[in-house]
């Protein structure tokens, strides 16, 4: 079966999550992506948590205090982060030091090979490296390139600078998310680097794809990140500009559902954690009165829940805090899977909050066969997120797991560069692979 | 007039909430939408805020935002006059979007396979809450379903509080992004060899990779990542990371990051407006000296002298707090950015409409709505095109293109539509 983007080239020139992620899923379908690194310029990522655990040396893995008596330590080096590796499977890698000049001429080989490039470096390193779409341009005319940077490439803040939480803040979803008596702190993640940007991005590069193919035109993207986001939060502004009202976090509340939010179940406890008591939670939302007699039904009828106050939609909203603490009592003592499944039963929106450890062993999940696994020599076997859409006549894989910090380098110089071995050799000297 | 991408594609779309971004998506990129909805205008359009607070059909904020450039006509396709019609629409389009329960569109005939017997080559993009297969496949879902099945809400909040839910239907928009790019890639396959497919996308599986780091923290160390709220996962107040209050409102600090100016810096800001309390003093200034990433994850190697630098810690902490305390968040966000301090604004919807850099850059777009006599303002592109421009086209009224469609374009005679009116089909 032949790949969508077989015989795409794509030149990954990106680094973090938004540009590697969308990278990535060109990959997943079919393109040949390099991706370019260096240790002159490493990608934070590799050297953030977490990172894959090795038998504790000290004590072979019998527990010892070295290793906190788990009997495992973690490895070291630039190839064993998780975070790193779930975002750059089915790539090649090559080392490029861009600030050497033999570097620059190789990366520009990469420009006037691929088909897509792909970069989220800040418009100063943008211009020192001498890649604005001008000079991409002029070795490559047909060529798709993508750039993301922070606040785009014009502007008073065309230089301001940040990562995924600093621009949660600055679009708005700190300030709209969570419980009005705290503080604005956002949704405990770089949220917006991991589908909002690159998905983004890859919707704008498919429709460039096509446009290419179909006149041989290529084109530049810019995707602005703070109005890529802020494109998602859009109503909220509108709300203001058209009515005045300047809308702050209610919560878990949404305003045409009600009850709606996550109701405390019974703690779980679960072995080998620094607290092994979890608590528990399951989402729901009513948004008809259908659903509400549903959830009257699925609770047993108590009487409190036949109170008039709370039959129609309004009444349910102008009494939400009673209505919250009546499903709070009678969630807590449940599992937090008892009442999803019962609810289901009923046909009412419900979930469990899943952490982590449940996400990976969720049955539906893995009757889908959503998570790959796949073998990397200094991780061993470890899982990766799978694709984000199903094309069943064309179904999306990676073919490798995340490749060691130039482990393509010899393959990219001679099959792609068309460098000699004498080449390389004299580019290993100068540290321009590197 | 620019060029479109997508100018010659027709898209028919039965979408509910989870699948209108993804249509809004191919439709401000120019494609043909056609929004189906059932006779008497989509429900959804009862969904608030509305343009002016006045209730009605035709002003839902939130339906406007998520309907732009799309064309609407009524239709019933439940009906076998309805159905018949939609069939011969479909023989036209090149992409349908729908958000049923998986196979409700087969028992009403218009399947994938049925589908693509009307008109070969035909993508079927589905977007539902758990994808078409699989134990959970026929489980009911909305926004938050997602969110929470997906672990991304679990690392949301303070551990006090439930889990938070983000703000915004994000599920809907994830699955919507994603379901936009798994149409195009499918479009991309059949312009190359002619083949359609059916396009499967779960709200679930398009929030999974939201979790960050949990996943894979599980899968390596076996540890589950919790929730840490405002501190985040740093047990201790360090002074100019978290969240900060500001005269009016508040901003997100976090100075030290490499590629950012040191706290020197901050220092010397201090000192210029006067601020800086006793931070020049020691044992202070050899603290702020050495404030740095490296410095921090050092502080545990040597425990002896924890305590007596975590007190120095707490009160440059509060120094710093007082000093954003005293000024306002736009004056903090702006001249800290000028000398690479990372320091944000938590902008209020307020502070997102006066942005100086979406307007410099145009970002927002105003549309004319003849029926409301007035214009609106929506949000910009999420991307810029040089070749194939993003574009805006106002969201249509229900019903809007009914003649349009079905008498201009399908060639339908005028009786036949006053009869299919009479029988609610449109």
């Amino acid at each position: 079966m032949t790949a969508v983007l077989d015989g795409i080239k794509v030149a990954d020139f990106s680094w973090f999550g938004a540009g590697p992620i969308c990278a990535q899923n060109l990959a997943r379908f079919g393109a040949t992506v390099v991706r370019v690194e260096s240790e002159a310029h490493i990608d934070g990522l590799r050297g953030v948590m977490p990172f894959a655990m090795q038998p504790c040396p000290e004590c072979n893995g019998a527990g010892c205090a070295k290793c906190s008596n788990t009997g495992k330590v973690t490895k070291t080096g630039y190839n064993v982060s998780g975070y790193f590796n779930n975002y750059n499977a089915g790539k090649l890698d090559i080392t490029i030091n861009m600030s050497t000049e033999r570097g620059h001429e190789m990366a520009r080989k990469l420009v006037a090979w691929c088909d897509i490039f792909i970069t989220n470096q800040t418009p100063r390193i943008i211009e020192r490296w001498r890649f604005t779409y001008d000079e991409l341009k002029k070795i490559n005319p047909r060529i798709i390139a993508a750039y993301q940077p922070m606040q785009g490439f014009s502007g008073p803040h065309r230089d301001f600078f940040g990562f995924g939480a600093v621009l949660n803040a600055i679009t708005g979803y700190n300030e709209l998310s969570g419980f009005p008596h705290r503080p604005p702190m956002g949704l405990g993640t770089n949220y917006p680097d991991y589908v909002i940007n690159p998905g983004h991005t890859l919707v704008a590069i498919l429709a460039a794809l096509r446009h290419r193919e179909r006149t041989g035109e290529g084109q530049m993207i810019e995707l602005a990140q703070i109005e890529s986001v802020v494109a998602t939060l859009a109503p909220a502004v509108m709300d203001y500009t058209s009515n005045g009202r300047v809308q702050s976090r209610k919560g878990n509340r949404l305003s045409y559902a009600a009850p709606h939010g996550a109701f405390r179940c019974r703690d779980i406890e679960v072995q080998g954690q620094p607290t092994p008591t979890l608590d528990r939670w399951v989402a729901l939302g009513i948004f008809t009165d259908v659903q509400w007699r549903a959830l009257v039904d699925a609770m047993g009828s108590p009487a409190w829940a036949q109170d008039a106050r709370f039959a129609t939609f309004d009444g349910r909203k102008q009494h939400e805090d009673e209505l919250e603490a009546r499903i709070n009592e009678w969630t807590r003592d449940q599992t937090a899977e008892d009442v999803m499944r019962l609810l289901q039963s009923k046909g009412i929106p419900a979930g469990v909050v899943q952490n982590a450890k449940d996400v990976l062993e969720d049955e539906h999940l893995r009757a889908r066969g959503y998570f790959e696994y796949l073998d990397h020599p200094e991780t061993g076997r470890s899982a990766y997120d799978g694709a984000p859409f199903r094309l069943p006549k064309t179904p999306g894989k990676l073919n490798r797991a995340a490749p060691l910090l130039g482990q393509d380098n010899e393959y990219v110089c001679k099959e792609i560069l068309g460098m000699t071995d004498e080449e390389i050799a004299e580019a290993l000297v100068e540290q321009a692979l590197y | 007039m620019a060029t479109s991408a997508l100018a010659d594609i027709r898209v028919l779309d039965l979408a509910g909430e989870v699948g209108w971004y993804c249509t809004k998506l191919l439709a401000d990129l120019g494609a043909d939408v056609i929004r189906v909805e059932p006779p008497g205008g989509d429900p959804l359009r009862d969904i608030g805020p509305f343009w002016h607070d006045e209730r009605a059909r035709d002003r839902s904020l939130i339906y406007f935002h998520y309907n732009t450039s799309k064309r609407s006509i009524t239709l019933d396709i439940t009906k076998p006059d309805g159905k018949a019609l939609f069939e011969r629409l479909a023989a036209t389009a090149d992409v349908v979007v729908e958000t049923f329960a998986p196979g409700h569109l087969d028992a009403l005939g218009l399947g994938f396979d049925a589908l693509s017997k009307l008109r070969p080559g035909i993508i079927l993009t589905s977007i539902t809450g758990f994808g078409q297969d699989g134990p959970h496949a026929q489980y009911a879902w909305s926004d938050i379903v997602g969110v929470a099945m997906s672990g991304m809400m679990w690392l949301a909040g303070d551990r006090e509080d439930p889990p938070n839910r983000p703000y915004g239907n994000q599920g809907y928009v994830c699955a919507g992004i994603d379901g936009a790019a798994g149409t195009l890639m499918a479009l991309y396959h059949r312009d190359r060899t002619g083949e359609g497919q059916h396009v499967d996308v779960s709200m679930q599986e398009a929030l999974l990779i939201n979790q960050e780091t949990a996943m894979m923290t599980y899968d390596m160390t076996g540890r589950i990542a919790t929730r840490t709220g405002a501190r985040g996962i740093i047990p201790i107040d360090l002074p100019g990371i978290g969240i900060f209050k500001a005269n009016d409102g508040h901003v997100f600090a976090y100075l030290g990051t490499p590629g950012g100016a040191p706290w020197t810096t901050m220092l010397d800001w201090m000192n210029r407006e006067g601020k800086a309390e006793d931070l020049n003093e020691e044992p202070n200034i050899t603290m702020v000296r050495n404030l740095n990433l490296a410095f921090l994850t050092g502080l545990v190697r040597e425990p002896d002298k924890l305590g007596e630098r975590i007190a120095v810690l707490s009160h440059m902490y509060e120094v710093f707090a007082r000093f954003c305390a005293s000024f306002s968040k736009w004056y903090l966000y702006e001249e800290a950015q000028k000398q690479r301090l990372m320091i944000g604004i938590v902008s209020t919807p307020e502070d997102l409409a006066k942005n100086p850099q979406l307007a410099a850059r145009n970002w927002y777009q105003d549309v004319e709505h003849p029926n409301l006599g007035a214009t609106v303002r929506y949000g910009g592109p999420p991307y810029r095109l040089t070749e194939t421009p993003w574009a805006l086209r106002r969201p249509p009224l229900p019903g809007e293109h009914n003649t349009d469609v079905y008498i201009d374009e399908l060639g339908l005679p005028q009786s036949q539509i006053d009869d299919l009116t009479k029988s609610g089909v449109i």
